[in-house]
């Protein structure tokens, strides 16, 4: 045990003084130091040995005793000891305002200034002072003052080894402090030489002279060699924390599983010898991070933060802290203490990861400005960060920037393209816009992750199946639904092996027991798996296979029983199949879960105004859709089509209303809806109906072509009311030729030419065209396809009469024509007896005395076409005949023909016998003139001739004119037995006449105004039941399915896409 | 189980042709023979391997004709156009044997009873099967169509339109269904109603009893749906679905491991019953397909399987069976 001894004033006596038995009150020493006048370096000893103990006020009282102004003048002469009791303050000083914060930071240095000056008045040139001062400087950061202190020193001695180490850590603080890589290493070398030179002075230095040399080596890259230095100290000082720690990270950083379970002992060890090393808490906390024990990283961290200033180290613990948190989900208490942790830092080039975790947070409280700013420091310091450059692309496509977005990701995509996540994101941005790219991208991601060997997350499988769908390549989509889904009870369904007769049964009947029932089929249906079967089940109804989709929506139902949208396509798979009750009922369900879902609100409003008892509430329905929606566009144009419906309802009632009915239809298509959109095809189309009704052609033509160029162009629009609106219209203006083809168009087209409707529409257009026989096939057909419709039956008739009467007249029959013309009289006459006979005890609505009325007057027409017949038969006798008198007079004019041409001839050769002769009479009579110039002067023989051949030229012309006057006379006479004919006619069209006004005046009906509704043959009001509302509420039922059929485009939106959580460390 | 196309003739009909059944191969005769019926309002016959067309077209369908039937013994067959005449006819000669009726009742389907001693047809709106001996073609009785309890009466009075008809092979069940979709079933012995099977909501146009189970009814229904039922249990038994628009006519395979549908959609359906699924589509069909049959069993030399189909696009196809 080592001891003092202070020797007693005056003797040869001493007072021995047990270092470790020192007094707590360092005042008994003092005493005694004083009274005895004991030698100053026993103060020194004295107050060292209580500040190993740690007993730092003692050290102080003794110190500041020792320096007070009584020893300086007592002990004048003894001037080392002083500056040594002083330096020691100094220094001690130094330490505090290294350790201490800012406010008494700044007056431990001012004091240990004082304390230096103070020993530098007592010797100016004694090193000790200016180490001190140097290291005083380092302390302050004022490295190159520092440099120039124990610069002093060494000028004097340069093997000062005080200073020669001073000096080395400020050359490494120096290189720490250097921006410029080539600088600092410049700075680092320096050092290393001169803590290599105080080595060689001092050869038994502590350790952790070699610590320094070992820093350097590391610093300058020389990793292997640092690593010797660092074993060196330890070897020499196995409890060297800083080696043990230095160590430590040095295995961490190898990355092995070795390394790191070598560099954790060495940590926990270094822990064990001094448990406040920060560093290694912070090193120990990462570590315990990653094997998820919070608890010890909280206080690990915590101790950390209490025991150390350095802003640095206090981030780490900070980040560490804040991490722990995060983990854990109080992400409120991480955010907190990532903001402590960037507090601590100036300049994200020092620590960037707490920012990364700042902006995770403030990305999940959504304050996208705040969070883009922390993510936009971590790309200054990283600019081709991945993770921040994905998180930046998400805050943009969350604030609708999805230009920036696409712009960020392809960044990432560029940087790493193997990023499957940046892929996702690109595709699913791209959905909306280009299907093309946005496939190309999920179908890379998922090359990529296959590639990798990871599972393909469910939301890219059912990304890319959506995409097929949409394409309408269902087969593709398929295998994607199917490989996103993977096993299930699906599988089983898909197979057959599931969906016998129970399911069958119970699906109609709302019956879930079934699934209870299945036996070793696995019934799991994971949440990330709902919307993929859903979407799946969309497919199947696509696909037509809906009984398997009913499966699927009840077993959505079974293990997820609030989601509604199971419900409404269940209840439009029964509606398609006209169970109505079911669908209600399934509907109500819906409600009973959301009772303001606009999509069940308004398809039970479409469902209440097919019933003849429940349209009234059918508008409350929509009306609260339009409320739930905030009035979207589909639940307008639905309000509008039911004021337009009521507009057009059978009962009786005041025009006014009508017409109020039709101005609200209006209101609510052209001011609300197309304001909303202005390109909406089911406003315009409803406009353009109002406009007909109006009887405004053109503008409804102008719309309704409009609006069918559009709807043809997109094959995602189902408008099938468009073509026929406008058809209509082609109707009511005479264009029968183009109506029919649009007719024809539309049923093939949209109704696998199945509607009986169109077709009866389609037999009226023929009808006008007066085409009777493609008029009774249509009739035909269209009762094929709608047996019970009694109407057609009535109009068969009508059609097949109006052939024969138009057969009959006819100008010229052939006999097979008129015996055609009987048989369909015949028939004409059963359907119309058949149709008497009926409605007997069916209420079809046919007058019975109008049906009467019809057969009368086709027996009459029979009777007349039977003399018709004989008539032709005779007729075709009698043109036999007059054929063949034709013929003989073909041939006695032939005859007469020749005979007249011979004579022509021989007139011709008579002619020019004649003039022969006058040339040789004239001849002949010049000759005589000649002769008689000589005798006499008279000419009276001259005119004789003259008018000799004019006569013979006017009789020519005479003749020929003739000629073509027997030709007048003979067209004259078939006219005559035309216009005979054409008087056979009106007689005829009085009948008709009288049939019209037997039919119900279907003829004045037919004015324009009703040309839309009334497409029948016949019994325009009846018709009007049938044509408008069909238009009408086909238009709803298209306008539903088409808000339906984006559902599953909506759907990807819904998915949680990988955002704040996936971007962890 | 699948079907192979043999041989197509376009134009077989001037006119949509709505009908065709297989008159089996008879005493006199050793091959099945094809009738089909048009809108045209003629029923002709054709050869059953290549479709040769046999004889000249029978006229006087007067409006279309809408069912065919042949009775099992191959030698007669009954027509029925939409002037609601079921002309019986000889399938050798086209000789008239009757002419039958039952004003004002329109007619639809018709079948010969198994043992062709009856044959039923549709009433349409008179809401009754109507049946007829088949030796002296009178009338036996009116089978009506019972209102279900609860079911609301609509406009047309009645509220049953019966559509189509299908006597079970063993000739004990009678089944009718209708515009609404129901399905009476009757005791066909005793002449009794039974019950109605429910669950189609449209009209069933085309009904088929299985030949090798005499309880299982397959319906084909507007709803794009196959139901198939236990005829006499009253329950679903299954369902299948896969057609885009109206199935207009079903017919069970011989084998009765299949059966074929033909649709509005304008395909023909093969249906593995096992599985309960479509296993084939036939797209050659370039209009709605009224009429699917096969070939009954029986004749010399024929023991493959054959389909036909006849469709509004005019042409009739025959296909292997295998």
């Amino acid at each position: 045990m080592t001891s003092v001894y202070i020797p007693v004033q005056g003797t040869e006596e001493e007072v021995q003084v047990a270092l470790d038995q020192l007094p707590h009150d360092a005042s008994d020493i003092l005493d005694i130091l004083k009274a005895e006048q004991a030698p100053l370096h026993l103060w020194l000893i004295i107050a060292r040995e209580y500040f190993k103990q740690g007993k730092i006020e003692q050290f102080r009282q003794i110190l500041e005793e020792g320096s007070g102004p009584e020893i300086d003048e007592y002990y004048a002469d003894v001037k080392y000891e002083r500056i040594a009791i002083l330096t020691a303050l100094g220094a001690f000083h130094t330490f505090l305002g290294k350790v201490d914060r800012a406010p008494q930071k700044e007056s431990h240095f001012k004091d240990a200034t004082q304390y230096y000056n103070r020993a530098s008045r007592i010797d100016e040139t004694e090193p000790s002072t200016w180490i001190g001062r140097g290291q005083l400087c380092i302390a302050k950061g004022e490295l190159q003052m520092a440099s120039d202190s124990f610069k002093i020193v060494l000028d004097e001695d340069e093997n000062n080894f005080p200073a020669l180490l001073g000096q080395a850590s400020v050359y490494f603080l120096m290189g720490e402090a250097e921006q410029q890589h080539k600088k600092s290493l410049e700075h680092y070398r320096n050092s290393l030489d001169l803590y290599k030179k105080a080595l060689r002075v001092y050869c038994n230095c502590p350790a952790a002279v070699r610590l320094g040399i070992a820093f350097c080596r590391y610093k300058l890259g020389q990793v292997e060699k640092a690593r010797q230095a660092f074993q060196r100290v330890l070897e020499l000082d196995p409890q060297n924390v800083d080696a043990l720690v230095a160590l430590a990270i040095m295995d961490l950083q190898t990355n092995e599983a070795g390394g790191i379970r070598r560099g954790m002992e060495k940590m926990k060890k270094a822990f064990e010898i001094y448990p406040y090393y920060t560093l290694a808490l912070n090193h120990l906390a990462n570590h315990y991070f990653f094997t998820g024990q919070h608890f010890v990283v909280e206080q690990l961290t915590e101790t950390a933060l209490s025991s150390s200033n350095h802003g640095l180290l206090k981030s780490h613990a900070y980040y560490n802290l804040a991490r722990s948190y995060h983990s854990k989900g109080d992400i409120e208490t991480a955010g907190r203490y990532y903001m402590a942790s960037v507090n601590e830092i100036s300049k994200p080039q020092d620590f960037v990861l707490p920012y990364i975790g700042l902006g995770q947070i403030q990305l999940k409280f959504g304050d996208f400005k705040s969070s883009l700013g922390s993510f936009e420091k971590v790309l200054e310091v990283h600019p081709e960060n991945c993770e921040s450059l994905k998180a930046i692309g998400h805050i943009h496509a969350k604030s609708g920037e999805t230009e920036k977005a696409i712009e960020t990701f392809k960044k990432v995509t560029r940087i790493d393209p193997k990023d499957h996540q940046a892929f996702v994101e690109l595709g699913e941005l791209l959905v909306e816009s280009d299907w093309a790219a946005a496939m190309e991208y999920l179908k890379t991601a998922r090359n990529l992750l296959k590639k990798a060997g990871e599972a393909v997350p469910v939301e890219l499988l059912n990304g890319i199946g959506l995409l097929h769908f949409e394409k309408g390549e269902f087969e593709m989509a398929e295998q994607s639904f199917k490989e996103a889904l993977g096993d299930g009870l699906w599988v089983s369904i898909m197979d057959g092996k599931v969906g016998s007769s129970m399911i069958n049964w119970s699906v109609q009947n709302k019956d879930q027991s079934f699934f209870h029932q299945l036996e070793g089929v696995p019934l799991e249906l994971h949440s990330n798996k709902v919307t993929t079967l859903f979407n799946y089940a969309r497919l199947l109804e696509e696909l037509h296979d809906s009984v398997r989709a009913s499966i699927f929506y009840r077993f959505i139902i079974f293990k997820y029983p609030d989601y509604i949208d199971a419900y409404l396509r269940l209840a439009a798979i029964a509606k398609q199949r006209n169970n109505v009750q079911l669908s209600i009922e399934l509907i109500g369900d819906a409600l009973k879960i959301d009772e303001k879902n606009p999509n069940a609100l308004s398809m039970l409003g479409s469902l209440e105004l097919q019933s003849d008892e429940a349209w009234l509430t059918a508008k409350e329905h929509f009306r609260n859709a339009k409320e739930a929606t905030k009035g979207d566009t589909y639940s307008l144009l639905q309000l509008g089509n039911w004021n337009y419906f009521a507009a057009n309802r059978p009962e009786k009632k005041a025009p006014k209303i009508e017409a109020t009915h039709r101005e609200k239809a209006m209101e609510l298509y052209q001011t609300q809806v197309l304001k909303q959109h202005r390109s909406n095809m089911f406003a315009a189309n409803g406009i353009g109906i109002l406009y007909a009704e109006k009887a405004k052609w053109d503008v409804a033509k102008e719309l309704f072509t409009q609006v069918h160029e559009a709807a043809s162009g997109s094959i995602f629009v189902h408008m099938p009311d468009v073509w026929i609106n406008l058809a209509h219209t082609y109707f009511a203006q005479g264009h029968f030729q183009q109506a029919v083809k649009l007719y024809q168009n539309c049923l093939r087209k949209f109704f696998h030419n199945t509607d009986a409707t169109i077709l009866l529409y389609l037999a009226r257009t023929h009808y006008e065209a007066e085409r009777w026989q493609d008029c009774r096939k249509t009739l035909l057909r269209a009762i094929h396809l709608a047996p019970s419709n009694y109407l057609l039956r009535f109009n068969v008739g009508v059609s097949m009469q109006k052939f024969s009467a138009s057969t009959l007249q006819k100008t010229k029959q052939t006999v097979d024509e008129v015996r055609a013309t009987v048989t369909e009289l015949q028939n004409a006459i059963r359907v119309f007896s058949l149709l008497s006979v009926a409605s007997t005890y069916h209420s079809h609505g046919f007058d019975e005395r109008k049906i009467e009325t019809h057969v009368e007057y086709c027996k009459h027409l029979l009777d007349a076409a039977k003399v018709h017949r004989d008539a032709a038969e005779q007729a075709e006798q009698q043109n036999k005949q007059k054929m063949e008198v034709a013929r003989q007079i073909a041939l006695a004019e032939e005859a007469r023909r020749r005979a007249e041409e011979q004579r022509k001839f021989q007139l011709e050769r008579r002619r020019e016998e004649d003039e022969l002769k006058q040339v040789k009479q004239q001849e002949e009579h010049f000759q005589r003139v000649k002769e008689q110039w000589k005798t006499s002067s008279n000419t009276p023989g001259k005119r004789k001739d003259r008018s000799k051949t004019e006569d013979e030229e006017v009789g020519n012309k005479k003749r020929r004119r003739k000629g073509i006057r027997r030709k007048d006379q003979k067209t004259k006479m078939q006219y005559g037995e035309e216009e005979d004919e054409y008087k056979d006619e009106p007689e005829a069209d009085d009948d008709y006449a009288d049939l019209a006004r037997y039919n119900g005046a279907d003829n004045s009906e037919r004015a324009p105004d009703h040309l839309l509704a009334a497409a029948g043959l016949d019994d325009s009001d009846a018709e009007d039941d049938m044509g408008h509302p069909q238009s009408a509420i086909e238009r709803k039922r298209r306008a539903w399915s088409e808000s339906e059929d984006d559902e599953p485009v909506k759907k990807p939106a819904a998915q949680p896409s990988p955002g704040a959580d996936g971007l962890s460390e | 189980m699948k079907l192979a196309g043999l041989k197509s003739v376009d134009g077989a009909h001037e006119e949509s042709i709505w009908a065709a059944a297989w008159a089996p191969a008879a005493d006199h005769r050793p091959t099945a023979v094809l009738l089909t019926g048009a809108l045209d309002e003629t029923v002709r016959a054709w050869l059953p391997d290549d479709l040769a067309a046999l004889g000249s077209p029978t006229r006087g369908h007067a409006l279309g004709v809408v069912s065919l039937a042949a009775h099992p013994a191959g030698s007669l067959a009954a027509a029925v156009s939409l002037d609601s005449f079921i002309r019986v006819f000889d399938v050798d000669t086209g000789a008239s044997v009757a002419t039958l009726e039952a004003p004002p009742s329109e007619i639809w389907g018709v079948q010969f009873h198994p043992k062709g001693n009856a044959l039923a047809a549709a009433g349409g709106g008179s809401g009754s099967v109507k049946l007829w001996d088949t030796e002296k073609w009178k009338a036996i009785t009116s089978l009506a169509v019972p209102r279900p309890e609860g079911a609301r009466p609509d406009k047309t009075g009645s509220g049953k339109f019966v559509l189509s008809v299908a006597w079970s092979p063993d000739g004990r069940l009678l089944a009718c269904g209708s515009m609404d979709g129901t399905i009476a079933v009757y005791d066909a012995v005793r002449m009794k109603f039974l019950h109605h099977l429910e669950g189609h909501h449209m009209p069933v146009r085309s009904m088929v009893f299985s030949p090798v189970d005499p309880h299982v009814l397959f319906t084909a229904c507007d709803d794009c749906h196959v139901h198939i039922y236990d005829a006499r249990e009253k329950g679903l038994v299954g369902a299948m679905s896969g057609h885009a628009s109206w199935v207009l006519s079903i017919d069970a395979s011989p084998d009765g491991l299949a059966v074929a549908t033909g649709s509005s959609d304008r395909t023909v359906r093969l249906w593995d019953l096992n599985m309960r699924t479509s296993v084939q589509t036939m797209s050659n069909h370039s209009d709605q397909v009224w009429a699917v049959a096969f070939r009954p069993p029986g004749g010399a030399g024929v023991r493959a399987g054959r389909l036909a189909s006849a469709s509004d696009d005019k042409s009739v196809s025959l296909y292997d069976y295998s």
